[in-house]
C-alpha cells in the first residue's frame, strides 16, 4: 500500500511542469541520439550530463533516465528502414526487422518494435517498483563481503557476456581497475601512480574516462572512417502499423521470455541493453517455436531483442537505486548525476529521499508510454535527423565532451585527460579491446577495493570469508561460473573441431 | 612471423607497462600497520593478473602461430552464429584514413591548448569550422554559419541557462568573450 501511495505521489511529481519538460526533452534527445549511428545512447547520456548541473535533482535524473529508455527504442527504426543500426543494441533488428521491411512490411515491423518496447518497458518498470524496496531491505543486511561479491559478479559478467576475446576484455577491465587506483588512497592516504602531478592526487574521475573513451574515442573512430555512412533510401514513407491483438497473442511467450531476460540481464551489474538484446535474439533462435524461420522477417525476431533491450532499463535501475551499483554505462552516468546533486543511492535512499526515487520510478512508466506515442506519431520526422551531415554532429559532440569535462571541476587538466582517454578509447576499439569493461572497472574499482580491503581488515585477512558466507559465497560461485562458461564452451568447440 | 609478432605486440606492450607499474607500486610510501594489507596490495594484485593474462595471450599466439583464436564472450558467439546465418550486421569498413585521424587528434589537442588563451568563442568557432572541413564537408557558407551560430548558441545555453562558466581567455582576447557575453545578456 505504501508503495502504491508513494508511486502515486511520484506520478504527481512527474507532472510538475519542470519535471515534465525534462522528461519530454529527455525522450526526444534519447530518440534522436538512438537514430544517429555515430552517437550511442551512453554517449548521449554522457553529453547530456553537464546540461543537468544547474537542474533540480529530480528533473536531472528524470531527463537522463528518459534518454536512457528512449535510447533503447529508436535505433530500431533505422535498422528496419535503412539497414543502419542506430545503436549496437539494434544489430539483431537487422536480421528480422530489415527482412520484414524488404518484404514490404516496414510499417508492420515498426509496429512490432513499438509494442515490444511498450510491453517490455512497462513490465520492467512494474517489476522495478515491486522489487526495489524489498531488495533495499535485504541490502541493508549486507556487509562488505556481500558488496564485494556483487561487484565482482558485475565485473565478471561484463567480461564473460561481452563480445570479442575474453583475454582482451579482462585486460581492458584490469586497465580500468588500475586507472581507478590513481590518486590518494582512502585508507592510508598514500599517493598511488600520481607521478608528482598534483591534479592526479584527486584521482581520475570516471566521468572523464567515460566522456573520453565513449565520446571522443567514437568520434576519432568515425573520423578515421571519414564519417562514411551507408547511403539512405527515401525517408518519405515512414508509417507505423500496430499488430492486431490476435497477432500479438500469438507471440506472447516471446514477449514474456524477452521481458524476463531483459530484466534479469539489467539486474546484473555490468551487463546492459546490448547484451540483453543479443542474448534474447540468440535464445529465440535456439529455442523459439519458429526458430527455423528466424532471419526471414518474422515478428519473433523483432519482439525478442526489443522487449529485452527496453526491459533491461527497469532491471538496471534496481541495483543502482538500492545498492548504488550501476548496472550499465548509462546507469553509471545517472549515478554520477545523483552524486553531483549530493544524493548517494543505496539502501537508505528509501528512508531519506523516497519522493525522488518514486518520481524517477513513475517517470519510467510515463516515459515508456511517451516514447511510444512520440514514436507512433513522429518517427517520420525524427529520422530526418539522418539527413544532417555526421561530421557536423561529431564536431558538436567533441565540443560537448570538452565542455562537459571542463564544467565538472573547472579544470583544464580534466579536458586534457579526456583527450588522452579519447585516444585510449580509439586504440582499444581499433585493437579489439572492448571499452565497456575498462569504463566499468573505473566506476566499480574504488567500490571493489574499499569493500575488499575493509573485509580483509574485519576478517583478519582471511580471503575465504568471501566464499564461506552464504550470500557472498553463492554470488562468488556464480561469478566464477560465468567466467568459466565461455572458457568451457571454447574448449568444447576446440575438442569438437579436433574430433572432426 | 612478422604478422604473428604484430598480433602479440599489444600484449607485450601492455605486459611490459604492467611490469613497470608493478615496480612503481612497490615503491608506494605509507606507514605500515602490522597485520594489514597496504595500499599497494590492490594495484599489485590487479597488475599481477594483467601480466599473467598478457603472458598467456603472447604464448598462445606464438605457440599456435597466430592461427588459433582464444576464448570469447557469450555475445561474440551469438553474433558469429547469427551473422553466419543471416549476414553481417555491422557495416564493414573498407577504407581508413590514419592521416585524417592524426589531424583530428592534433586539432582537438590544439583546441584544448588554445581555448585557455583565446577563450571559448574565439577558439571554438574556428575549431568547429576546421573540424567540419577536415571531415570532408565542402559547403563553406553553411560550415561558417554552423560554426559561428552553433558556438554562440552553445555559449548562450551553457552560460545563461545552465550557469556553467566557460573559459574567458587571456587579455586582450578576454575582451571579445566579455563583449559577446554583454551582447547576449550574460552576467
Amino acid at each position: 500500500m505504501d508503495v502504491l501511495q508513494s508511486l502515486a505521489a511520484g506520478f504527481v511529481e512527474v507532472f510538475v511542469p519542470a519535471n515534465f519538460v525534462a522528461l519530454t526533452v529527455g525522450l526526444l534527445l534519447g530518440l534522436l541520439v538512438a537514430v544517429l549511428p555515430g552517437l550511442t545512447l551512453v554517449m548521449g547520456v554522457v553529453l547530456a550530463l553537464p546540461f543537468t548541473y544547474s537542474m533540480d535533482i529530480t528533473a536531472a535524473i528524470i531527463l537522463l533516465t528518459a534518454m536512457y529508455v528512449a535510447g533503447t527504442y529508436a535505433g530500431a527504426w533505422t535498422s528496419i528502414l535503412f539497414h543502419v543500426p542506430g545503436e549496437p543494441i539494434d544489430v539483431p533488428m537487422l536480421w528480422d526487422g530489415y527482412a520484414m521491411a524488404r518484404k514490404g512490411e516496414a510499417a508492420k515491423a515498426l509496429g512490432w518494435t513499438l509494442v515490444s518496447a511498450l510491453i517490455g518497458g512497462l513490465a520492467a518498470a512494474t517489476v522495478m517498483v515491486l522489487l526495489a524496496h524489498p531488495v533495499a531491505r535485504i541490502a541493508l543486511s549486507f556487509s562488505t563481503p556481500e558488496y564485494f561479491a556483487i561487484i565482482f559478479f558485475g565485473l565478471a559478467t561484463v567480461v564473460s557476456l561481452g563480445g570479442g576475446s575474453l583475454s582482451n576484455a579482462l585486460i581492458s577491465l584490469f586497465l580500468g581497475l588500475l586507472i581507478a587506483t590513481v590518486g590518494v588512497d582512502d585508507t592510508y592516504g598514500a599517493q598511488r601512480f600520481t607521478f608528482g602531478v598534483p591534479i592526479l592526487s584527486d584521482g581520475i574521475d570516471y566521468l572523464v574516462v567515460m566522456v573520453g573513451a565513449f565520446g571522443l574515442g567514437e568520434v576519432f573512430m568515425r573520423m578515421e572512417q571519414r564519417f562514411r555512412s551507408a547511403p539512405l533510401q527515401s525517408i518519405d514513407t515512414v508509417t507505423t502499423r500496430l499488430p492486431t491483438l490476435r497477432e500479438a497473442a500469438a507471440v506472447k511467450s516471446t514477449f514474456a521470455r524477452g521481458t524476463a531476460l531483459g530484466i534479469l540481464i539489467g539486474l546484473v551489474p555490468g551487463a546492459g541493453a546490448t547484451v540483453a538484446s543479443f542474448l534474447s535474439y540468440g535464445i529465440e533462435a535456439q529455442y523459439g517455436r519458429r526458430r527455423k524461420e528466424m532471419g526471414s522477417g518474422i515478428a519473433e525476431g523483432i519482439v525478442a531483442p526489443q522487449t529485452a533491450a527496453t526491459s533491461s532499463v527497469g532491471g538496471a535501475m534496481i541495483p543502482l537505486i538500492t545498492m548504488g551499483i550501476p548496472g550499465s554505462g548509462a546507469t553509471a552516468i545517472i549515478l554520477g548525476a545523483f552524486l553531483l546533486h549530493g544524493l548517494q543511492p543505496g539502501p537508505q535512499v528509501f528512508e531519506t529521499s523516497s519522493h525522488i526515487v518514486y518520481a524517477v520510478f513513475a517517470s519510467l512508466f510515463v516515459g515508456v508510454i511517451g516514447m511510444c506515442l512520440i514514436g507512433y506519431f513522429a518517427a517520420r520526422y525524427l529520422v530526418r535527423i539522418l539527413e544532417l551531415p555526421e561530421v557536423i554532429v561529431s564536431a558538436y559532440v567533441v565540443m560537448c565532451c570538452i565542455l562537459g569535462a571542463f564544467a565538472a571541476r573547472n579544470n583544464i587538466t580534466d579536458v586534457w585527460l579526456i583527450v588522452v582517454f579519447g585516444v585510449v578509447g580509439y586504440a582499444c576499439e581499433r585493437l579489439r579491446f572492448p571499452v565497456a569493461p575498462m569504463v566499468l572497472g573505473v566506476i566499480l574499482g574504488p567500490l571493489a577495493e574499499t569493500n575488499f580491503m575493509t573485509t580483509m581488515i574485519s576478517f583478519n585477512n582471511d580471503w575465504t570469508t568471501f566464499f564461506t558466507r552464504p550470500i557472498s559465497g553463492t554470488i562468488m560461485a556464480l561469478a566464477l561460473a560465468s567466467l568459466a562458461y565461455p572458457v568451457a564452451q571454447h574448449l568444447r568447440r576446440r575438442a569438437a573441431g579436433a574430433a572432426r | 612471423m612478422r604478422s604473428i609478432l604484430l598480433r602479440a605486440l599489444p600484449y607485450l606492450l601492455v605486459g611490459a607497462f604492467s611490469v613497470y607499474l608493478y615496480t612503481v607500486a612497490g615503491r608506494i610510501e605509507y606507514h605500515h600497520r602490522a597485520g594489514t594489507l597496504g595500499p599497494d596490495f590492490w594495484p599489485k594484485l590487479v597488475l599481477a593478473v594483467t601480466i599473467a593474462v598478457c603472458l598467456y595471450e603472447t604464448l598462445r599466439i606464438l605457440l599456435s602461430r597466430g592461427r588459433r583464436s582464444g576464448a570469447s564472450g557469450v555475445l561474440q558467439n551469438i553474433v558469429e552464429r547469427s551473422e553466419a546465418e543471416h549476414g553481417a550486421g555491422y557495416l564493414h569498413v573498407e577504407a581508413r584514413s590514419p592521416l585524417l585521424l592524426a589531424a583530428g587528434i592534433a586539432l582537438t589537442a590544439a583546441y584544448v591548448w588554445v581555448i585557455q588563451h583565446l577563450g571559448f568563442f574565439l577558439a571554438t568557432a574556428p575549431y568547429v569550422a576546421v573540424f567540419i572541413a577536415l571531415g570532408g564537408y565542402r559547403r563553406w557558407a553553411l560550415n561558417a554559419a554552423t560554426s559561428v551560430l552553433g558556438t554562440l548558441a552553445m555559449m548562450f545555453f551553457f552560460m545563461k541557462v545552465v550557469y556553467v562558466s566557460l573559459p574567458l581567455g587571456r587579455e586582450p582576447f578576454a575582451q571579445v568573450t566579455l563583449a559577446l557575453m554583454r551582447l547576449m545578456g550574460i552576467r
